[in-house]
């Protein structure tokens, strides 16, 4: 309790000093008081694996930042499979135990946010005229009630790629509909039995929610303040039935597949054994870097509708969040430093990743590069996002989707017994938190 | 029993001057023990005692992280009776983990025996060879070992798929072991004992070097075969290093977590491979509801303790007299 | 001590038997060393053979990795959890095994507690008691946990090979006019030096091999130990199994090079002669 009156004056007192900054103003950037960072250190996660080699940017970044601030910059990088946990207990442990700056995934900034732990910069942003730059879904992503948690940094969709060398040689057009694309995988499995025509895998939650979406299904939707499951909508149940068929009835995807996550159909890509998939913007580089065999092979489109246009597709990506240590200030500068202007764009082109503002992201499309193009269309025009609500990671960390659809293509159970037994798990979860 | 070496003076003429040494003898015979216990104790009850009495407290609350602490709202027993009328609980999680800790403890202790034996008849430099290699499956990280078993039975491309698959014994096409319990489990099983075993091998062996070789030449003169030597000589010296060994496999076993987590669909995506390691997990730890997952804990420690006296009452025959 | 009397029966039998155990421990082993010396470890399929040989995926654990900072501490921690546990746990036996008192059985019981309650539940408490006693972020605050738990181990194993040691040994040695702590140095101790080494063994894998609290509590990488060192390589996308494997190789290594170090000291119970001391 003493902590958070403590955590309130804090603010408060922060609050005042914001706006006696304000009130100076036209300094623009302003090199107050919260940029002087003389022999103080920041401590930064990041996350491995966005960036193949992640601290030469950084190297670069913390001198920047040193020549700006005086501050130092210590990096440490965190894996993605266990860094959910390695927030928790530090977060526990309080702000000697957090770092200042931190890499957050978009569905971890609910539950982050919920603990009291990430700063909401949402003033902040706006006084830096950086608001309406910002991609929309991305910065919804990370506001709570209004409440912005930090910064977008990058953000990532899923389209589909596919073996431009094969499909010429059998003449198989791209995808535009579902009916096309179920075409095209049973013509390749005929064609290719050694390539795996389209793999529907039961450990990748982000490969079945577009052919949800697509159908004019949802996951969940909210009710007032409350969240209901709609997996087991007629619209959804016709998305899942499409995308599982492809596995039980076209078996154009063989039993291997049935336990894939996104990763092994990663590795297969690279051991050159698919013929076409959904695959993340910053998938082809990766697999023309491990394998230079695909180089110029490879080509993208966005994820059809069942007849034309596009089915939606998760948008997900990160955010640099500060938490609420005594150095906030100095790690908003950090933040901003990072998520805006050269170091954005710099960091966009080393990860394959998207930029989080429109107008950096407006740079890349205009590339015209025909295996970001794709991608870029899909991201503007047709990303999703996942329920917002703290209690949707849970339902991911509980594998509801997943679970449903290896129980469909492993044979266990039809997709309405799959369907509605993933809707009760969902509204389980939804009941225990509210 | 002998105690602190004193020996009982034969003769006691004056009790009134031998009354000081007795009782210094009796102080000794009672403080000894438990100042040689006093810094064991000391590291596990100053570390682990409050933490373990948290997780009690925690399992009885609506808990969650905030920052710098957490907060908890007093449910009662709301966590333990709703774990334990959860149908998923009874009908999968329960069965897998029991069967699945049977057999790998039942073939953890046969072959570690087994091992242990074979070492016991090997030369010095087999021995040798043998004892290092049987640490390197010990010392090889759990995760690592999963990985590598998971890639001999990948379905398709793995080893022993394509051995079975060449047998004509499945259709590689459309098989894959990962999905259905039984072959996951046997897989699990295969991985846990090869990781496993290693322990139980040293610790016997180490137990097997204490007992003096007069009392086998003694069982060989009275004719018993090696099979009695076996079970008259070996298994009731070193019953205590069997206690233990059986015991702390039990403990283990019925934990595994990462071994099955990181298996194709262990991760939770596939219901019907939960064991309580991988359930508890899931259903709080992953979902950060931190008061059922301490009501899972809390209820795996206990059923453990039963486990482990039961062990200790039956299985053994020891009462409390003799332990 | 070959085989004793042994007929070609009985020795055909023993070499299947070495033989099938060692192909069954070393397989996998085997598997993690080739994949991480075959420069295309990612792309190995069900080969047996590497499709080729290189330590590059070992300068990269090392290079990127910082290995060599991980394996000194893991080497610390391993040995100050070797050391303590060793002399705590002994003593704790002695008094099990030897002694009879009130709640001894309950005391023996209590400690294996630590052994059964699931460690995922202990670690934000355990976090949080660190985080006051000021030991988080320190070699020295694992080392302390690792001691913790691999002491009941320690404790039971160790009463077992106290045990064994008939009384009459001890006896002899009081006749003899010893003190109680002579006898325990030089008949006790050297009889349960199996059990030590074999206890010590554990202790090791144990400080060696643990991830949850290693990452956990260490809030600067540099004093991560090598166990952690191993996840760095396990990737959103995908997993660098080369590295992977090379650093496994490397937290193996050392274990073994440790037991090679102790494990004459496993010949040297009662049937080395010791009985006659």
């Amino acid at each position: 309790m003493k902590r958070r009156v403590i955590a309130a004056a804090i603010a408060l007192t922060l609050g005042l000093t914001a706006t006696a900054c304000g009130g100076d103003s036209g300094d623009g950037d302003g090199n107050g008081n919260a940029a002087d960072g003389k022999g103080k250190t920041l401590t930064v996660w990041i996350m491995e694996g966005t960036n193949p080699d992640a601290r030469p940017f950084f190297k670069e970044a913390a001198a920047a930042f040193e020549k700006k601030t005086g501050a130092k910059i210590k990096v440490e990088y965190q894996q993605w499979a266990t860094a959910n946990r390695k927030f928790t207990t530090a977060i526990a442990g309080g702000a000697d135990q957090v770092p200042d700056v931190a890499e957050v995934g978009t569905t971890w900034v609910p539950q982050f946010a919920e603990a009291e732990a990430l700063v909401d910069v949402t003033e902040e942003v706006e006084k830096s005229g950086l608001t309406d730059d910002l991609v929309e879904g991305l910065k919804d992503a990370g506001t709570l009630d209004g409440k912005q948690y930090g910064m977008p940094w990058y953000a990532g969709v899923r389209s589909i790629l596919y073996r431009k060398d094969i499909f010429e040689k059998h003449k198989i057009k791209p995808p535009t509909s579902w009916k096309e694309l179920q075409d095209a995988a049973k013509v390749l499995k005929e064609k290719e039995p050694g390539l795996i025509s389209f793999p529907v895998a039961g450990g990748a939650e982000m490969f079945a929610a577009p052919f949800i979406w697509g159908a004019g299904g949802e996951l969940a939707k909210q009710d007032g303040g409350s969240w209901k499951s709609a997996i087991n909508s007629p619209e959804a149940i016709k998305g899942i039935e499409f995308y599982t068929d492809l596995a039980t009835k076209d078996k154009v995807s063989p039993a291997k597949v049935n336990t894939w996550t996104e990763k092994e159909v990663g590795d297969a890509w690279k051991k050159g054994q698919i013929a076409m998939s959904l695959s993340g913007n910053w998938t082809p580089k990766a697999f023309v870097d491990e394998n230079p065999e695909l180089e110029g092979k490879l080509g993208a489109v966005p994820i059809p509708g069942p007849d034309g246009g596009m089915s939606r597709s998760f948008l997900g990506g990160s955010y640099l969040s500060t938490f609420d240590t005594d150095k906030k200030e100095l790690a908003w500068e950090f933040v901003k430093m990072l998520t805006t202007g050269e170091f954005a764009a710099k960091w966009a082109e080393q990860t394959n990743y998207f930029p989080g503002q429109n107008s950096e992201l407006e740079k890349v499309a205009a590339k015209k590069d025909p295996l970001v193009e794709p991608f870029a269309q899909q991201m503007l025009e047709a990303g999703a996002t996942v329920p917002k609500t703290e209690s949707y990671g849970k339902i991911q960390a509980a594998q509801v989707v997943p679970g449903m659809i290896q129980s469909i293509i492993t044979g266990k159970s039809s997709v309405k017994e799959a369907a509605d037994k993933a809707a009760q798990q969902m509204d389980a979860i939804f009941a225990k938190d509210k | 029993m002998l105690a602190g070496g004193g020996q009982e003076s034969p003769v006691r003429r004056r009790p009134s001057a031998e009354a000081p040494a007795a009782r210094r003898r009796r102080l000794v015979h009672l403080t000894r023990p438990w100042l040689l216990l006093a810094p064991a104790l000391a590291v596990l009850a100053g570390l682990l005692l409050y933490p373990i009495f948290q997780v009690g407290k925690i399992s009885l609350q609506d808990w969650e992280v905030k920052f710098g602490g957490g907060v908890g709202e007093f449910t009662g027993f709301d966590h333990y009776t709703e774990l334990l009328s959860s149908e998923l609980l009874w009908k999968t999680v329960m069965p897998n983990t029991v069967f699945f800790a049977a057999a790998c403890v039942g073939l953890t202790v046969l072959l570690g025996t087994l091992v242990a034996l074979l070492l016991n008849r090997l030369g010095t430099t087999w021995r040798a060879i043998c004892s290092v290699s049987i640490l390197a499956a010990w010392a090889m990280p759990a995760v690592t070992g999963t990985y590598v078993w998971i890639w001999l039975f990948q379905p398709e491309e793995g080893m022993f798929s394509q051995l079975a698959g060449a047998l004509g014994l499945i259709d590689p096409a459309t098989t894959n072991w990962f999905t259905e319990r039984l072959p996951f489990y046997a897989i699990a099983t295969l991985n846990v004992v090869h990781h496993g075993f290693p322990f139980v091998a040293i610790t016997v062996f180490a137990g097997l070097l204490t007992i003096p070789r007069e009392l086998y030449e003694a069982g060989m003169i009275d004719g018993a075969n090696a099979w009695q030597r076996f079970w008259k000589i070996t298994v009731p010296t070193i019953r205590p290093v069997f206690l233990v060994v059986t015991i702390l496999s039990t403990i283990w076993d019925f934990k595994v977590f990462t071994q099955i987590f990181v298996m194709p669909g262990g991760s939770g995506s596939n219901e019907e491979v939960y064991n309580l390691g991988v359930y508890s997990y899931i259903q709080a730890f992953g979902q950060d509801d931190y008061g059922a997952g301490s009501a899972a804990a809390v209820l795996l420690t206990l059923l453990l303790l039963l486990i482990t006296v039961v062990y200790i009452r039956t299985l053994f025959r020891q009462g409390e007299e003799d332990l | 001590m070959t085989a004793r009397r042994s007929s070609p029966a009985a020795r055909a039998g023993l070499v299947a038997a070495v033989v099938a155990l060692l192909v069954f421990t070393l397989f996998p082993v085997y598997w993690m060393v080739s994949t991480a010396l075959d420069p295309k470890a990612s792309t190995r399929g069900s080969d047996v053979l590497p499709s080729g040989f290189g330590f590059e995926h070992f300068e990269l654990v090392f290079e990127r990795g910082n290995f060599g900072t991980f394996l000194l501490n893991s080497a610390y921690v391993g040995l100050g959890t070797i050391l303590a546990s060793a002399v705590l746990s002994l003593f704790a036996a002695v008094a099990v095994a030897r002694f009879k008192f009130r709640f001894r059985t309950s005391v023996l019981i209590m400690v294996l507690i630590v052994q059964m309650v699931p460690l995922e539940a202990l670690v934000i408490p355990l976090f949080l008691q660190m985080r006051d006693y000021e030991l988080l972020n320190s070699l020295l605050g694992l080392t302390i946990v690792y001691i913790a738990l691999s002491l009941p181990f320690a404790i039971w194993t160790l009463r077992g090979f106290v045990q064994a040691v008939p009384k009459e040994v001890e006896e002899a040695a009081y006749i003899d006019g010893a003190s109680w702590f002579r006898m325990f140095r030089s008949v006790l101790l050297p009889l349960v030096a199996p059990g030590l080494v074999a206890t010590s063994i554990f202790a090791f894998i144990t400080a060696w091999n643990e991830f949850v609290f290693a990452y956990t509590f260490m809030k600067d990488s540099e004093k991560y130990t090598a166990a952690v060192g191993i996840y760095q390589f396990f990737g959103e996308n995908s997993t660098a199994w080369g590295p992977v494997m090379a650093s496994s190789t490397l937290v193996t290594l050392p274990v073994m090079i440790f037991f090679v170090l102790v494990h004459r000291r496993l010949g040297s119970g009662l049937a080395a002669g010791a009985v006659k001391g």
